[in-house]
């Protein structure tokens, strides 16, 4: 069989169909468009992981000895965790799109994105951003409340000696509470264990844990009194 | 005018660059690959001379189209292979065939020498054999087998060839290999 010139072949089907290299741009820019999509994920990678830590850290732990272990499985972040896995999973997708990207294991990118969000993540919970975001979701998105578990829902159980409201009176021994229904509580903070930073003013929330009193309507005897 | 004498002095790189202010300097890189490329694309498919030197005629044109997309970091004729590689792979899926193997002498010795085969049996024996069991492999181990033992690629060649990590490539080789030797001493040995 006639053994065909293919590099001149080639060559001429250039020329004649005027193909001109694609500008080294356009493939600089690809290469950009990837690294930004990294950086991205990274970035809300490690918001995430900084409102993890805003909700573990805040989360109301002395209640594990009331509630037990089912406590902590209905107050873990699973939505926050499902998007930090979401996100980890997108940016080794586009890392392994960058020019070398292919090179390392999964497993290593994998390891090396969750030490940066990590760190990245652990530095915006300590300048609060990971609670400051929580708190603008769960206020201007009422979608947020299906997805995650409502912290504050666990405390209107008064029956289980759970209460949280406001102060709208304070007397010596009693102070009245108004909860999210409207009903006024009168607490007996007799021999009350409160925490350091609750401020018993008028206007305040509070947390209440103790027990409702089985003669006496809307009585209810505090043994714990902590910050929302 | 291109003066082609000069092109065995020049390295992949400096044609690249060459290439890219004047097409004439592209042949002296197709000549320097077009035979290695057309064995490889014939290695790795069940195409016919004909059809592989017509896939190869594309592998140089998309290569030309994209020739700023070549990096430094890479050796050119990984980036080349790579082309080649996904040009065949592609055509293979177009024609639905199943991949088969493409040998001469000189890569039976090859074949014989890395996987510790005896010599002893008739050459043409051989390439039906090695040509059966290979076909039979999985894709991934075929590809990796080929392009370290046929092609002499080192492992990071390899690994910028097929875009797969090094330790993927040393694992995948390794276990074809292993699964070449079993399927070649039942073949040969009964065992």
């Amino acid at each position: 069989m006639e053994n065909k010139d293919i590099s001149q072949i080639a060559l001429q089907k250039i020329k004649e169909s005027g193909i001109k290299p694609i500008s080294k741009k356009v493939f600089s820019l690809k290469r950009i468009i990837f690294w930004v999509f990294v950086c991205f994920f990274v970035v809300i990678g490690a918001l995430s992981y900084s409102v993890i830590l805003s909700i573990l850290f805040n989360n109301d732990w002395y209640l594990y000895n009331k509630l037990g272990f089912i406590f902590t499985l209905k107050t873990l972040p699973y939505f926050w965790f499902i998007c930090l896995l979401l996100f980890t999973v997108l940016g080794e997708i586009y890392y392994r799109k960058t020019l070398l990207g292919y090179r390392h294991r999964i497993i290593t990118i994998i390891g090396i994105y969750i030490i940066i969000t990590g760190i990245l993540g652990t530095i915006l919970h300590f300048v609060e951003v990971g609670e400051m975001i929580e708190n603008s979701i769960s206020s201007n998105i009422p979608a947020y409340s299906v997805v995650v578990f409502d912290r504050d829902e666990i405390w209107s159980h008064p029956e289980q000696g759970l209460l949280t409201g406001q102060i709208v009176e304070i007397n010596d021994d009693v102070i009245k509470v108004s909860d999210s229904n409207g009903i006024i509580w009168d607490i007996n903070v007799n021999d009350t264990s409160i925490d350091k930073k609750v401020k018993l003013e008028v206007g305040e929330y509070i947390k209440i844990v103790g027990d409702m009193d089985d003669d006496i309507d809307n009585l209810f005897n505090a043994n714990e009194i902590h910050l929302p | 005018m291109t003066n082609h004498e000069e092109c065995p002095n020049k390295t992949d790189n400096e044609l690249v660059r060459l290439s890219l202010d004047n097409s004439d300097h592209f042949l002296c890189l197709t000549r320097r690959y077009e035979s290695k490329l057309l064995h490889y694309i014939m290695r790795v498919s069940k195409f016919r001379r004909e059809e592989a030197s017509d896939i190869l005629q594309d592998v140089f044109v998309k290569t030309y189209y994209n020739l700023n997309e070549f990096d430094e970091d890479l050796k050119f004729s990984s980036w080349i292979y790579r082309i080649a590689h996904n040009q065949t792979v592609s055509e293979i899926r177009k024609k639905s065939v199943r991949p088969s193997v493409s040998f001469e002498k000189e890569d039976i010795d090859r074949f014989e020498d890395a996987f510790d085969i005896t010599k002893e049996i008739d050459n043409n024996f051989d390439r039906e054999k090695i040509n059966e069991i290979l076909s039979h492999l999985d894709e991934k181990y075929r590809e990796v087998l080929i392009l370290r033992f046929l092609d002499e690629k080192d492992y990071v060649e390899i690994s910028d060839i097929l875009k797969k990590p090094v330790s993927t490539v040393g694992n995948l080789i390794l276990r074809g290999k292993k699964l070449f030797k079993e399927e070649y001493d039942k073949l040969i040995y009964g065992k």
